[in-house]
């Protein structure tokens, strides 16, 4: 492993630790004023946004197993019931070439 | 506290084994770029962000710069201000040297994962949090650096819809912090903002800031007209 290896190693850690880091900052400051509200909603937002961003340019087949996962979603509310569901659907329509 | 970890423990391990077949892969990946598995090992538990330590290795592979390869990586992990924010209350009261180790352990899975629970019940803390997280870097590491060394005999599991596993259980966590139809809206504006930005060609990390910040302006926006009809509403009250 080269100097550059090691180099692309501890940046990216010193990087990531640092974002985190100014997130708890972040974080502190928002609850303590008028826009606490942020950090209620906040979650949702980006676990939607996470959601949108796996299925945008992903083909049919990818799109009904997330519409039959979202349907066992509202039913049960659970998250190993969903991702059992959704495997197994986008398992058999990639089996059957959908 | 321990059991609040353990109870965290166990609830990430079906996550847990979907993150393990990406780190094989990156693990792959990042041997053939010249790291040694346990300079792989070193990455993953240092870094802890599987998106961004797959971009950097990819950019250094092709580039062979280590600059660029960083500031991309650090560009895709900006969305972790906003989730260590929203952790906030979670991380309250904790010593200032456990919540550093939270926030490291901290990932999309693990942190999705808590705030989905504790949306149904507010018990569920930083002990789940940390527990959860302990799992994910822990198989997070051993996988990436395992990859790195067996990862040429790892067969195909993408076809068996193992990578669709995280996009189901991100669902099934977006059902658990559903607030009410009040929220529609802004969730509705959020994935349209996701779609427009990748679709325009940004990268999928800049597509989740802007979406959930897209979804924050509603929010705001319709703050601001409900307090602007409650104080409508009292000075009609007041002037009868």
């Amino acid at each position: 492993m080269t100097g550059a290896h090691w180099a692309v190693i501890g940046l990216l850690a010193v990087g990531a630790f640092a974002i985190r880091v100014s997130g708890l900052v972040a974080g502190r400051r928002i609850r303590d004023s008028r826009h606490a509200w942020v950090l209620d909603d906040l979650p949702g937002l980006i676990v939607v946004s996470l959601v949108t961003s796996s299925l945008v340019g992903q083909p049919l087949l990818t799109w009904i197993a997330a519409a039959v996962a979202l349907g066992i979603a509202i039913l049960t509310d659970h998250v190993i019931a969903t991702m059992a569901v959704g495997v197994s659907v986008f398992a058999a329509l990639s089996w059957l070439g959908v | 506290m321990k059991h609040g970890m353990i109870s965290g423990a166990v609830a990430i391990v079906p996550l847990a084994l979907g993150a393990a077949v990406y780190g094989f892969a990156f693990g792959l990946l990042a041997s053939q770029s010249g790291f040694p598995w346990w300079g792989v090992g070193v990455m993953s538990v240092s870094v802890h962000a599987g998106a961004s330590q797959i971009v950097a290795v990819e950019q250094f592979a092709t580039t062979g710069t280590v600059l660029g390869a960083v500031l991309a990586a650090a560009a895709l992990n900006l969305r972790y201000v906003g989730i260590v924010a929203s952790l906030s209350q979670v991380l309250d009261g904790l010593p200032l040297g456990r919540k550093l180790i939270a926030i490291h352990i901290t990932g999309d899975e693990n942190w999705a994962l808590t705030m989905a629970r504790r949306a149904k019940s507010p018990d569920v803390g930083a002990a789940f949090l940390m527990g959860s997280g302990l799992v994910m870097i822990s198989v997070w590491t051993a996988s990436t650096a395992g990859g790195a060394l067996i990862g040429a005999v790892l067969p195909d599991l993408e076809r068996f819809g193992l990578g669709f596993a995280f996009t189901a259980a991100f669902i099934a966590m977006a059902r658990g912090l559903w607030r009410g139809r009040g929220r529609a809206l802004p969730w509705a504006v959020a994935a349209a903002a996701t779609m427009a930005a990748i679709s325009f060609g940004a990268p999928r990390a800049y597509g989740i800031v802007a979406g959930a910040l897209s979804g924050l302006v509603v929010i705001s926006m319709m703050r601001r007209i409900t307090q602007r009809g409650n104080r409508l509403g009292k000075k009609g009250r007041a002037a009868s």
